[in-house]
């Protein structure tokens, strides 16, 4: 579960990025984030996996107040979370098959365990084939679905995509909302910043619109909204 | 840490040298251009020092001892000295020998001494070494209050060993002051030539960190690379150093002229040179890593 009371974010250039959001996000909630550029959705996204921390608030993520984890600690909640995002960063020099038991490596996970789970994850996003294949040998379809293999392989409790369709055409984007709404119905959390009109208006999931900083509207089953 | 996720930071280490191998070559360079100007002023540093503990032995204490005390006495005195921490060796000069040597220096105006043999006026001496010859001065004056009957005067040679002690500090000072001065600057080149390698890689923290992985499993395989590039850049220079020195110190060997330049032989010098030079390599690799890695793991 994901809370944030009263937040603020403030950069220190002096951008006011959020003025006050509160929302609760339960286990197994599929949300779309939408609004327009700027309005503070990457911002409000960041918060979620702590790449950036409240100026003012409390961020509450599995009930553990955020902004009270100290530093070293914060890989752990890292853990916890799966992050997706438009341009996939993915290493270059490793293979599909590298880049996700990398991310098992990097939380030392024992070899034996890893080979079996990147091979399950791999044939979940329908890569099993391509596996040995370099980032620069793959569709940006597939390179998207490498890093979800990636974001889901540690079985975190959340995955959390900013604009995860952003960069693809509109067959490969459906193959990736199909893949993340199989992913969310196994009980994992969604989040997903997005500026796909058609997609939101389609799949029917909760809607929390960010403008100016505040959350102007949040509707289960909403729609997009916005004209663009 | 277990083991596998040790050896998975080495084998992650070793790739990346190999992987990047132009930003290794440029490391590895600019550590072995610093520490090869390092190595060249140990060996400097290492002579000047030796030179300077040429000049204090030239301190020590000569104890004149009563005439009317017997050899077993003085035996005593030796060896009661001898045990005295500050004490590095005690020498017996007999009256005999005190005077062989006076003859010495007077050349040719020795029959100046004749007869002086039946009736030799000079005492029996012990000739004291101070552990540190700085404390020459005042073990002398311990020695004289320790054996107020057996000793009659201790002589550390006053104002001409103090400067001579005053010379050889200053030298040791200024030598070692450039050499801390020589390290930080090579701490600097090669830290910096490190940050390059690590910012060619900030993709890889990034994602390492985005996962969930401990800082410390970031930082290890960097650790280890800073290790390796501080020992390759070490060699070469090392190498320079101790095959430059040889020659020189053979040279200067088989021309006796130059024999008042009294260099260290090649051992343990070496040892020294190749450690100190290899240890500096290495802390200044992992200082440079761990620094440079630093500001990718604010959060």
């Amino acid at each position: 579960m994901i809370e944030m009371h009263d937040v603020y974010k403030v950069y220190p250039n002096g951008v006011k990025a959020l003025n006050g959001i509160n929302v609760k996000i339960d286990q197994g909630d599929f949300v779309y984030v939408v609004g327009p550029s700027g309005a503070g959705k990457s911002t409000f996204i960041k918060l979620m996996y702590r790449e950036v921390s409240p100026t003012h608030g409390v961020i509450l993520i599995n009930g553990v107040n955020v902004k009270r984890v100290r530093d070293w600690k914060i890989p752990y909640l890292r853990r916890k979370i799966g992050v997706v995002f438009q341009d996939y960063k993915l290493l270059p020099n490793m293979t599909a098959y590298e880049n996700v038991a990398f991310a098992m490596e990097a939380v030392e996970t024992p070899k034996r365990k890893i080979r079996r789970r990147v091979q399950e994850v791999l044939e979940l996003v329908g890569l099993y084939d391509r596996m040995n294949a370099l980032p620069s040998q793959l569709s940006g379809g597939e390179q998207q679905r490498v890093s979800i293999a990636r974001a889901m392989v540690n079985n975190p409790s959340f995955i959390i995509a900013d604009e995860p369709t952003g960069n693809l055409d509109p067959e490969n984007s459906w193959d990736i909302m199909y893949l993340l709404e199989e992913i969310n119905s196994r009980g994992t959390t969604v989040v997903m910043a997005t500026h796909n009109k058609e997609i939101v208006n389609t799949m029917r999931k909760r809607v929390i619109a960010v403008e100016q900083g505040v959350i102007v509207r949040d509707e289960q089953q909403g729609e997009y909204g916005y004209e663009d | 840490m277990r083991i596998d996720t040790l050896l998975r930071h080495t084998r992650e280490a070793f790739k990346s040298l190999i992987r990047n191998n132009w930003m290794t070559f440029a490391a590895v360079s600019a550590a072995s251009v610093t520490l090869l100007i390092f190595g060249l002023f140990l060996v400097f540093a290492f002579n000047i020092n030796y030179m300077a503990s040429e000049l204090d032995r030239e301190v020590s204490i000569r104890v004149f001892l009563n005439a009317s005390i017997s050899s077993d006495e003085i035996d005593q005195v030796k060896s009661s000295i001898e045990k005295k921490p500050k004490v590095e060796s005690v020498k017996f000069i007999s009256k005999q020998e005190g005077l062989e040597s006076m003859k010495g220096w007077f050349g040719e105006d020795e029959k100046f001494l004749e007869g002086l043999e039946k009736d030799n006026p000079i005492p029996d001496m012990l000739e004291v070494m101070a552990k540190d010859p700085r404390q020459s001065e005042s073990l002398s004056e311990e020695l004289k209050r320790d054996y107020p009957n057996q000793v009659d005067n201790a002589d550390f040679g006053g104002g001409v060993s103090r400067s001579i002690l005053d010379m050889s500090s200053l030298i040791r000072n200024v030598v070692f002051i450039f050499g801390l001065g020589l390290a930080v600057l090579a701490a600097f080149l090669i830290s910096n030539t490190i940050k390059l390698t690590i910012f060619a890689r900030r993709r890889e923290i990034e994602i390492m960190r985005l996962v969930g992985a401990s800082n410390w499993f970031i930082r290890w395989p960097f650790f280890i690379e800073g290790t390796l590039i501080g020992l390759l850049g070490s060699v070469v220079p090392v190498a320079v150093v101790l095959a430059g020195y040889n020659a020189v110190v053979r040279i200067l060997d088989a021309d006796k002229a130059y024999s008042f330049f009294k260099l260290l032989g090649m051992w343990p010098l070496s040892l020294w040179v190749a450690g100190l030079t290899a240890l500096l390599g290495v802390m200044i690799g992992i200082w440079g890593s761990l620094i440079s890695i630093r500001r990718f793991l604010r959060t």
